[in-house]
């Protein structure tokens, strides 16, 4: 920290103090022979954020963490922390740490040993290496760990002395390449929070790469969203969420229900389509207009589906169909219905239990499905 | 990015490997084209001569015959490996089994061979035996013939056949036989068609370790085999320190080495052929 | 059916344990025979005694191969271990040349590594002894010594290595205090499996070895050629015993390699 202005400390989305460095990446492009990994990509990524770069295997992701991190060098492009390009620093002498994805545990050294490694190389004093790795084993509460071997440790337990290993350099900057993919469901979950946990309570910045939109969302400030190289959405997980920029992000972060039509008409930000399901409701976003065609969004867990049939269907879309299969999950039913026109449509009903006294629906019933116009959007447009 | 260190790291080595075999294959390679001098050694003149006297039917005869005895060798070995290796795989005492089969090769090459002689030759054990139960008069000759090439390879070579098949057939999914019987094979036929394709690279591996080395022969045939018997190896060993022909010896060395990598490169070709197994490419995310 | 097919694989399992036995029982049965001749006549130690206190040659040949054999798995330990790390994880040019020039030595016949040799250093005029066998023992080590290297640096991800420089090391700490302590159990089998092959090499070294420069490989092979005689019957007693003694007391270090 050379920076001679003296650093006003800033306070978190959850008032947390901000130590970390900005991150900027502009027209960051890679290319592996023919192959192009990345494509042109800038990001500006703020002090103290928690920033996800969510898409599919092979999308770029990681080589863009890989760019920051220093070992991989963009073909076109710059990276700057606070401003300052950091190209011409090989990895270890950038501010940055990485938690790798296999972990990358020194398998010849003990917990501890890992966890100490940086500081024995710049030749810490011994008190101070005890003090300083065993402040991190307990904010990764693997304290009561230290003499073990690697090799001794579980998934959970490895994750944890990457992530202390990573941060005893007290980096500005901690990326995590895919930290929690190796791990069981139950204890991504658990990870996730310790990890937001950690997070408050470092408050450096975090660039989470991950391929899992449930993991991206739910701990992520904002989210870019990549496919092919390129990033197609930046926003906050619940933007990218309930407004996705195209068809691609609308199937790739949750389940939604996908249909084609013509734009009608647009009055008062409600455009009218007419579908092969019928004519539908849906929020117009900017720019559509009569004649357009459009694939139109709605998240099933935002359809009803009832047998009765609505008394005015006059505020809501409304489409026929037969329950044609069912998956009880649990905390929520999926039905899958067959539209008259053929269309297979999505709808979850959370179970709420003996109190809500619903209906029962089996396979074979004829249901109508409901939903508000403001819950449809429309996330491709083809103009006329 | 970080400096390439791959030349330095690698550059010791491969200065040695240059100059103390790269160029002396060179040496071989350069003295096979050249004509022979008077008393050994060559004299600075191209020539095929030595090329034109490996026509000469007598060193194709040799050639045949190296070839015959090195696969009669790997095909005994093979009968013998496929099942005892399969015995070891189904074993309960798997560990113990393949340590038995280890143990006699940590003795000396050299006393492995000498052990058959001990036992075949005239003075040796086998004709002792015979001799004093009486079943023969006088003791017969059972070394320096093809067979006892034969035998002694087998005997040299049939752990490296046997670990290879091992590690194979310990990796095969056995319920894939009891799916083959359930389906209606009986079990010679779920060992000829569900158990032999799917080992099939532990079979070319222990081809390629036993057909090889015993191919390029020297010691064996020297020991234990007559002159009816002397492999390539042999031939080019006398061509140059008895017949002091350096271009021959040379030249029988070149095909050799060539018909050597080109059977390797056969075997490497099958094999990748019949395992499929790439290595897994990393991703580029 | 099923026990059939069970009796012909244990058929097999047997006659090979049959095959590889008995030649080296009748060895030790007949090293402690009292007369000369390969018929039983009577329990001896007069081998033995033949062997430790009548064949000074033989012990200075056990002395040269220990000598070659230290020497050369050393080297060869040391250069495979820089070349498997520099092979496996850069890319550079000759690369190539590299991998096939440390990769022929493996298939080409012993014969033809030999006779090669033996033209080469009366090319440059090298006097044939311990030097040229120590020069053709290292240079046959070392193709195996990087190949374990290499398949011990397989079981890592390169990640490793990458963290090291992460977490602020520079190429030598990366190498001294990641690379090497990681890739031990490799070099030392490296090492160990160099030393067995020296031990067990003849052909080789028949064609490179000079007047005096006799190892224990050569030697038997003398004493061989000599005829049957019960003092190799001792030597090969003692040998065996000497592999199981190895064996068993390297069994530590042995598991290491194994388990990494």
């Amino acid at each position: 920290m050379t920076n001679p202005i003296k650093r006003v400390p800033i306070l978190s989305r959850k008032g947390f103090l901000v130590k970390g460095s900005q991150v900027t990446l502009r027209n960051v492009s890679k290319h592996f022979g023919e192959f192009c990994a990345v494509r042109d990509v800038s990001l500006e990524i703020a002090k103290g954020e928690f920033f996800s770069l969510l898409g599919p295997s092979g999308c770029g992701k990681t080589t863009i963490l890989r760019i920051v991190a220093g070992f991989e060098d963009p073909t076109q492009g710059d990276v700057l922390l606070d401003g300052a390009s950091v190209l011409s620093l090989p990895s270890n002498k950038r501010h940055v740490n990485t938690v790798f994805q296999s972990y990358a545990l020194f398998p010849h050294l003990s917990v501890f040993e890992n966890v100490a490694f940086p500081l024995r190389l710049k030749k810490t004093a011994a008190s101070e290496i005890s003090d300083r790795v065993g402040h991190y084993l307990r904010l990764v509460k693997l304290d009561s760990h230290m003499s073990k071997m690697p090799a001794q440790l579980s998934g959970g337990q490895k994750q944890r002395v990457a992530i202390a290993r990573a941060l005893i350099n007290e980096p500005s900057v901690l990326l995590l390449d895919e930290p929690l993919s190796a791990l069981d469901a139950k204890l991504r979950q658990h990870m996730l929070i310790e990890l937001d946990a950690i997070h408050d309570e470092v408050g450096i910045t975090f660039i989470y790469v991950t391929h899992d939109q449930q993991e991206a969302i739910s701990v992520s400030d904002r989210v870019a969203v990549m496919n092919e190289g390129s990033v197609l959405q930046v926003g906050a997980p619940g933007q990218v969420y309930e407004t996705p920029a195209n068809h691609f992000i609308a199937t790739f972060i949750g389940e939604t229900n996908l249909l084609e039509g013509k734009v009608l008409s647009v009055k008062n930000g409600i455009a009218m389509i007419s579908s092969d399901a019928g004519a539908l409701r849906a929020a117009a976003r900017q720019g559509v207009s009569e004649g357009d065609t459009v694939h139109c969004a709605v998240r099933p867990e935002k359809v009803r589906i009832s047998k009765m049939k609505p008394a005015s269907g006059e505020h809501e879309n409304c489409v026929e169909g037969t329950v044609d299969e069912m998956i009880y999950t649990g905390f929520l039913t999926k039905f899958f219905v067959k539209t008259t026109s053929g269309t297979v449509f999505k709808a979850f009903r959370q179970e709420a239990g003996a109190a809500a006294a619903e209906e029962a629906i089996q396979c074979g019933d004829s249901v109508y499905l409901l939903w508000h116009p403001a819950d449809a959007f429309i996330v491709e447009v083809k103009k006329a | 990015m970080r400096r390439n260190l791959g030349p330095v790291y690698t550059m010791p080595m491969a200065l040695w490997i240059t100059a103390f075999f790269v160029v002396p294959i060179a040496i071989i390679a350069v003295c096979s084209f050249l004509a022979k001098g008077t008393y050994g050694g060559v004299i600075g003149r191209f020539s095929l001569d030595a090329y034109a006297s490996l026509a000469n039917s007598g060193l194709a005869v040799v050639a045949l015959k190296t070839l015959v005895q090195s696969a009669a060798a790997t095909i005994f070995t093979l009968v013998l490996a496929i099942p005892a290796s399969y015995y070891i795989a189904r074993s309960r005492y798997k560990n113990a089994l393949l340590f038995l089969v280890i143990i006699p090769f940590w003795t000396n090459f050299l006393i492995r061979i000498y052990a058959w002689i001990a036992i075949l030759g005239t003075n040796g054990f086998l004709n002792g035996f015979l001799v004093s139960t009486g079943v023969l008069s006088t003791p017969v000759q059972f070394l320096y013939n093809q067979y006892a090439v034969i035998t002694v390879l087998v005997y040299t070579y049939l752990p490296f056949a046997i670990l290879p098949l091992y590690a194979t057939i310990e990796k095969f999914d056995f319920t894939l036989i009891e799916a083959a019987q359930d389906l209606g094979a009986t079990k010679t036929q779920a060992m000829m068609r569900v158990l032999l394709p799917n080992i099939r690279p532990g079979i070319i591996t222990a081809i390629l370790f036993t057909f090889i080395p015993a191919f390029g022969q020297y010691a064996v045939p020297q020991l234990v085999g007559g002159r009816d018997s002397f492999m390539l190896g042999n031939i080019i060993a006398r061509e140059l320190t008895v017949s002091r022909n350096l271009p021959l010896s040379s030249s029988i060395s070149v095909v050799l080495t060539l018909v050597t990598m080109a059977g390797v490169l056969l075997f490497v070709k099958l094999q990748a052929k019949a395992s499929k197994k790439i290595r897994p490419v990393q991703e580029a995310e | 059916m099923a026990r059939d097919k069970k009796h012909m694989s244990l058929f097999a399992f047997t006659a090979t344990m049959v095959f590889f036995y008995a030649p080296l029982l009748v060895l030790v049965l007949f090293s402690f025979n009292a007369s000369k001749t390969m018929t039983w006549s009577g329990f001896s130690l007069r081998w033995y005694n033949e062997l430790f206190f009548g064949s000074r040659d033989l012990w200075r040949a056990l002395g040269n191969s220990a000598i070659i054999a230290l020497t050369s798995a050393s080297v060869s330990a040391l250069l495979g271990t820089l070349a498997a790390i520099g092979m496996y994880w850069y890319n550079f040019r000759l690369k190539k040349y590299v991998e096939i020039s440390s990769f022929l030595p493996l298939i080409i016949p012993e014969i033809i590594i030999g006779v090669s040799l033996l033209i080469m250093f009366g090319v440059v005029g090298m006097p044939l002894g311990l030097g040229t066998i120590f020069i053709a023992h290292t240079t046959f080590c070392l193709p195996y010594a990087m190949l374990i290297v290499s398949s011990r640096l397989d079981e890592f991800d390169y990640s490793i290595v990458e963290a090291a420089y992460d977490l602020g090391a520079t190429e030598p700490q990366a190498l001294l205090r990641v690379i090497v302590p990681v890739s031990m159990p490799g070099i030392i089998a490296a090492f160990l499996v160099s030393i067995t092959l020296s031990l067990e090499d003849f052909v080789i070294t028949f064609f490179v070895a000079g007047p005096g420069s006799s190892t224990l490989p050569l030697h038997i092979y003398s004493m061989i050629r000599f005829g049957v005689s019960p003092v190799i019957n001792a030597l090969s007693v003692m040998l065996m015993a000497a592999s199981v003694v190895l064996a068993f007391s390297t069994r530590g270090l042995v598991k290491y390699v194994a388990k990494g």
